[in-house]
């Protein structure tokens, strides 16, 4: 049966083009008859001496009645060997030692990804088995159909592996969910990489330059450096991006929002190891008074259930209502008081809402003493991690809000941010962005926006306001072109919304007991199984087109991940001014 | 003591037992010569001495039968229809050596046996059976028919490997119309007869895991060269694990103990546990792998049976 390489090449249109020949692939084996083989699983025995691993793609095909030839394609999902022919489990020593007769052999299962055209009649056991060619391997995969495709990585035969960018972009589905275990599943190197595919690769065409990625680090000082070229980038991890269509090169175009440093006068940004790109953001008590940002101070799940979000939100519309500019460090006047600092706001609130008679003024309604100092006693203990973020004593001219205007890829550096400050910055940004996006009416350009640890941001258990923002990108984001890259440990813990909407699903090592929940039902009991030992770089990609997990192999980043492997840029820029406050940010004397 | 042991073999093997012993009919009044390697009144257990090596490559040779269903067929001289038998049947040969057993050589055949010189060739959708002819339409003459058609496969096969190979081959049962093969063993597990006289006898009892008796000539319809040897075994019953080799009778002296040798050092590794096999240890290893494969090959006994009664119907 060499019926391989002489069909005529059907097309998913139906449309049946007479061109290129199938590249015939190796035969490897036949479909089992001691396995039931069905449409869309079967076993295969491995011709001796031929071998397919996990993830081999596999092609077969069968001449069916009224229809023609009928390929069917799928990926190897398990493959075992053993001794035919043995009864006890010490007979492999008498196999071995040459006095027992035994065959060795080798079997596989094949999950099938797609039967062209769509007659789900099963392989007939006997047929001839062979690794998919060039051809076949797109048509198994689905690559063929894929208009628009990102490369996200090689497979295990080292060819390049896509992702269709019609649902990451929003046009058929939007979002992606990565899991895995913090250290070893390098969730957040994935996400780069797939921002760096999406950029690089060609499928935004002309709206390449104004499609921007938000990143929030929360892990050191990793991302800092990711328009460095990476020192230990070889010849071999090149090649891999030669492949896949990529260049080899850093991200073009990244600024960076650090805190500011604290007790500095000047608010420089709290970041030792980068000098270019970088400012300082912060809100002034201006800000925080006339945007209500009242709300994300109080954006734990506890703080939901403590009963006192309706006086946060009567605190909220009177700060915003009596609060004044004074001076222009952004510092507040409210009822004759001025505020320089969040400590000093704290404490006027303090001290009115104690206070019996200006109490009602505040707070309007009737409310329980206890629920006002409930209230107080959490507000007090936001002081010390909010103090850097929130202030009234800088310089007011100097740009300290986070935007994504400033470049490609911006990075807002959370990590020297204490848990509470870090929710409040998640928390205004995302709602300052969405906002932006929701006034400015239209999906395009994108947005991306890469979220670590998620379960705390959105858990499942509990309401905070962070959660609402996040709920509202996951469920309106695709139309608002918020694309969220959400990244976890564990997506039990994940409100389940977010996960559901989530059109592109990864998984890199996972914990056994986390693997083994119902979240991860996109993931086959093998694939599941392979999760648990999976090697950092390896990840299990799973998007709504192929029905099988893809593993995926990303490339080594062309970026520098920590300061040792950043090349030193060059320091041939013309302007020797450049990096230092411009003359167009200077208020002119006159 | 209770005056008895009982013989660890399954009981359920007495019709094979049967079969084998049909072969050996007619072989009660032997001539034995004793002295072949040393005098039988200096009788004793011998252990292969240090300058001998177990063979590298062994052969292994055994044929496997089944009835795959009771006939009867028309005769055109007889008013009765005569019974006979539709049975499969194979031979193998497995090569045992360093880089492990695999098959050599395999054979299948089936047969349709009867007394009718009539008996027809039955083409089924499966499989084809040849007519063969029995002495007379009793069970057993049907029986002993198959067994030499068996035998004769055996014989046919080793023969023919024997022109590709000078390899050791060790046949299962014994070497009846196989004399002529050089470096050809025999292999008896069951003994029905007591060749040898009482004071050698008591010497086969003597006989300690790996060690053989000394060689002996006996001539009943046939002559050959022979030894009992015994495996390794955990019954106390007397002639528990004793089987018995025959070789060649032109073989000199010299030659076939140097046979006896190598095959008493090749046999205790390859000896089946009791637990595995119901005829351990006489049932080797590679005969029970090999009649495991066989019986594989003979193919489906009910696919056949459902063939054979279509086929009957037209």
């Amino acid at each position: 049966m060499t019926t391989v390489g002489v069909e005529r090449h059907v097309t998913v249109n139906g449309v049946t083009s007479a061109a290129v020949a199938v590249p015939a692939g190796e035969a490897v084996g036949r479909v089992l008859g001691t396995q039931s083989a069905s449409p869309l699983s079967f076993w295969i025995g491995l011709a001796p001496g031929k071998v397919v691993q996990l993830d081999d793609v596999v092609v077969t095909r069968r001449e069916v009645p009224g229809y023609g030839p009928v390929l069917m394609a799928g990926v190897v999902a398990t493959v075992e060997a053993r001794h035919e022919g043995a009864a006890y489990d010490s007979d492999v020593f008498l196999i071995a030692d040459g006095a027992l007769p035994a065959a060795v052999v080798e079997v596989a299962e094949v999950r099938v990804t797609r039967v062209e055209p769509e007659v789900f009649v099963p392989p007939l056991p006997g047929a001839q088995v062979y690794l998919a060619g060039a051809g076949d391997r797109d048509q198994a995969l689905y690559f063929d159909v894929m208009d628009r495709r990102i490369p996200i990585g090689t497979g295990r035969d080292g060819q390049p592996l896509y992702v269709n960018f019609d649902f990451l972009d929003g046009t058929r589905g939007a979002h992606v969910s990565i899991s895995g275990v913090s250290g070893v599943a390098t969730k957040t190197s994935f996400a780069t990489f797939l921002l760096y595919s999406i950029f690089n690769s060609g499928v935004l065409g002309g709206e390449a330059a104004n499609t921007k990625a938000l990143i929030f680090s929360v892990k050191g000082e990793d991302l800092l450096f990711l328009d460095h070229d990476n020192s230990r980038l070889d010849e071999s991890a090149r090649s891999v991006y030669g492949r896949l269509g990529l260049p080899a090169t850093p991200f073009s175009s990244v600024h960076v929002f650090a805190p500011p440093r604290p007790n500095d006068p000047n608010g420089v940004p709290h970041v030792s190891a980068r000098t270019q790109g970088v400012s300082s953001f912060f809100w002034t008590l201006v800000e925080f008074c006339q945007e209500e940002l009242l709300r994300f101070v109080f954006a734990d799940a506890d703080d939901e259930r403590a009963g006192y979000s309706l006086l946060v939100g009567q605190v909220a519309a009177r700060l915003q209502a009596w609060a004044e500019p004074v001076g222009d460090g952004g510092a507040v006047r409210i009822r004759g008081t001025a505020c320089r600092t969040f400590s000093d706001l704290v404490e006027l609130l303090s001290d009115q809402l104690q206070d019996e008679a200006s109490r009602h003024e505040w707070t309007g309604a009737q409310t329980p003493l206890g629920t006002v100092n409930a209230f107080l006693r959490r507000l007090r203990s936001a002081v010390r991690p909010l103090s850097p973020i929130v202030r009234g004593d800088l310089p007011f001219f100097r740009a300290h809000t986070i935007r994504t205007s400033d470049a490609q890829v911006s990075i807002v550096d959370l990590h020297n941010l204490p848990e509470r400050a870090q929710r409040f910055v998640v928390g205004v940004v995302l709602r300052g962005e969405f906002h932006r996006k929701e006034s400015a009416g239209t999906a395009k350009p994108l947005l991306f926006v890469v979220l670590d640890e998620l379960n705390k941001y959105a858990p499942r258990e509990g309401d905070s306001p962070i959660k609402e923002i996040l709920l509202d990108v996951a469920e309106r984001g695709r139309s608002l072109g918020v694309i969220l890259i959400g990244a976890q440990q564990t997506a039990s813990e994940v409100e389940r919304r977010i996960v559901a909407n989530s059109a592109v699903r990864v998984a890199g090592r996972l914990d056994s007991a986390e693997a083994a929940r119902s979240e991860y039902g996109w993931l086959p009991p093998a694939v599941r199984e392979r999760a648990t030992i999976a090697k950092p770089g390896t990840m299990f990609v799973a998007q709504p087109e192929i029905p099988v997990p893809l593993a995926v192999a990303f490339p080594f980043p062309a970026w520098a991940t920590r300061p040792s492997e950043a090349v030193a840029q060059a320091k041939a820029s013309a302007d020797p001014f450049q990096g230092l406050p411009g003359a167009e940010d200077d208020i002119p004397p006159f | 003591m209770t005056g008895f042991t009982v013989d660890p073999w399954d009981p359920g093997y007495a019709a094979a037992l049967a079969a084998e012993a049909l072969s050996e009919l007619g072989a009660t009044s032997a001539e034995l010569i004793l002295d072949v390697e040393r005098p039988a009144a200096d009788w004793k257990p011998v252990r292969p001495g240090p300058g001998v090596d177990p063979p590298e490559t062994l052969l292994v040779a055994d044929g496997v039968r089944r009835i795959d269903a009771r006939v009867w067929v028309a005769d055109a001289d007889s008013p009765m229809p005569l019974p006979g038998i539709a049975a499969s049947f194979a031979a193998g040969i497995v090569r045992c050596g360093p880089g492990g057993a695999d098959l050599a050589e395999i054979e299948v055949a089936r047969s349709l046996i009867s007394a009718s010189p009539y008996a027809p060739e039955v083409k089924t959708t499966h499989a084809t059976y040849r007519p063969g002819r029995a002495a007379d339409s009793s069970m057993e003459e049907l029986s002993l028919a198959l067994q030499r058609q068996v035998t004769q496969l055996e014989v046919d096969l080793a023969v023919r490997h024997r022109a590709t190979t000078g390899d050791l081959l060790l046949v299962d049962g014994p070497l009846r119309g196989r004399t002529h093969l050089p470096n050809t063993v025999g292999y008896i597990k069951t003994h029905h007869t007591a060749y040898l006289p009482p004071p050698q006898s008591a010497v086969v009892s003597a006989l300690a895991p790996g060690e053989r008796t000394p060689v002996f000539l006996m001539g009943t319809s046939w002559r050959r060269h022979a030894w009992y040897v015994r495996l390794p075994v955990r019954s106390s019953t007397p002639w528990a694990g004793i089987a018995r080799c025959e070789a060649s009778a032109e073989l000199e002296p010299a030659q076939v103990v140097r046979l006896a040798d190598e095959l008493t050092l090749a046999l205790p590794p390859l000896a089946g546990v009791d637990y595995k096999d119901p005829r351990a240890p006489q049932n080797l290893v590679p005969i029970g792998g090999l009649e495991k494969l066989l019986r594989h090959h003979l193919g489906d006994p009910r696919l056949l049976y459902r063939a054979l009664r279509t086929a009957s119907q037209g």
